[in-house]
C-alpha cells in the first residue's frame, strides 16, 4: 500500500477489502439511507450520478442544531467509481476552492471488493479544516452510539421479508 | 519536494529543479503552493526566493491529516459492516 497521507499534495489515501461484491459496496457507499449509519446523522441524496446533489447532517440531537453541509456528486459509475465533494460552508456551492473531494474506487477482488478511498483538498482549505472534519464524527462517544443502531439496523436488514 | 527541503536544508526553485525531472517553472510553482499552505517558507535571498520547511507547521499538518486518515479507517469499517451484513442476507435469500 502506498503513502497514506501526502503532505505534498494535501491527501490522503486508504484501502480496505470487503467480503462483499461491488454492487452491494456500491450501495452502501452511494445510497444516503446507507450513508447515515457509516457517516453523517442523516443524509439525503438524489441518485448518484453526476451532478447530483445533497446535504449532510452532522448532530441536531435534541435541542442542539446540527449543521447541515451540501454535497454534490462528481462522477458515479457503477459498480466501480463515486466521487463526490462535501464543503464546509452552507452557503457555498462545492468547487475545488472550496471543499473535499472524495474518490471512492471499487475494485474486484476475488470474491469481494477491494475499496480503495482518497480524500484530497486538505492542502487548499487549510490545515485547521482537517481537524474540523476529523470532528465530524467518530469521536469515541458517537461511535459508542453508533454501534447499537448498527447491531439493530443489521438485524432490520437481515429480518426484513 | 518536503522531502528534499527536509534532508537538503534550504533551496531555491533552480537548486531543487537540478534535483527533479520538472522545470524550474513547475518546481517555482509548486513552491509557491506549498508556501500559501504554510508548509514552506521563502525569503529573498538574491535574485531568487529561498525556501526552507516550516517544522512546525509540518508537524501540525502531519498531526491532523493523521486524524482524519483514523477517521476514515472508522467510517471504511462502518461500509465494510454494512456491506457485508448486506451481502450474507442477500446470497441467505437466494440459497434459501
Amino acid at each position: 500500500m502506498g503513502v497514506e497521507a501526502d503532505m505534498e499534495y494535501g491527501s490522503i489515501d486508504r484501502e480496505i477489502y470487503v467480503d462483499a461484491s461491488p454492487e452491494v459496496v456500491f450501495e452502501v457507499v452511494s445510497r444516503p439511507e446507507h450513508l447515515r449509519e457509516w457517516w453523517p446523522d442523516d443524509a439525503t441524496l438524489g441518485d448518484p450520478a453526476a451532478g447530483s446533489t445533497g446535504e449532510l447532517t452532522f448532530g441536531g440531537h435534541g435541542n442542539e442544531s446540527g449543521i447541515v453541509v451540501p454535497m454534490t456528486v462528481v462522477e458515479s459509475v457503477p459498480p466501480r467509481l463515486f466521487s463526490f465533494r462535501w464543503a464546509y460552508d452552507p452557503g457555498l456551492a462545492p468547487d475545488p476552492s472550496n471543499s473535499f473531494l472524495v474518490t471512492l474506487e471499487l475494485i474486484p477482488s476475488g470474491p469481494g471488493t477491494t475499496l480503495r478511498l482518497t480524500e484530497t483538498g486538505f492542502r487548499e482549505q487549510g490545515w485547521e479544516v482537517a481537524v474540523l472534519e476529523a470532528a465530524y464524527q467518530d469521536h469515541a462517544e458517537s461511535w459508542d452510539r453508533f454501534l447499537p443502531q448498527l447491531a439493530e439496523y443489521v438485524t432490520r436488514l437481515v429480518s426484513a421479508p | 519536494m518536503l522531502d528534499l527541503l527536509l534532508a537538503a536544508g534550504p533551496g531555491t526553485a533552480t537548486s531543487l529543479s537540478e534535483q527533479l525531472p520538472v522545470t524550474r517553472q513547475a518546481v517555482a510553482k509548486h513552491l509557491l503552493v506549498l508556501d500559501q499552505a504554510g508548509l514552506v517558507h521563502g525569503t529573498t535571498a538574491g535574485r531568487e526566493r529561498r525556501y526552507q520547511v516550516d517544522q512546525a507547521q509540518l508537524a501540525r499538518a502531519v498531526a491532523q491529516l493523521a486524524s482524519v486518515g483514523a477517521s476514515w479507517d472508522a467510517r471504511l469499517q462502518r461500509i465494510k459492516r454494512i456491506a457485508e451484513a448486506i451481502q450474507r442476507e442477500r446470497d441467505a435469500e437466494r440459497d434459501a
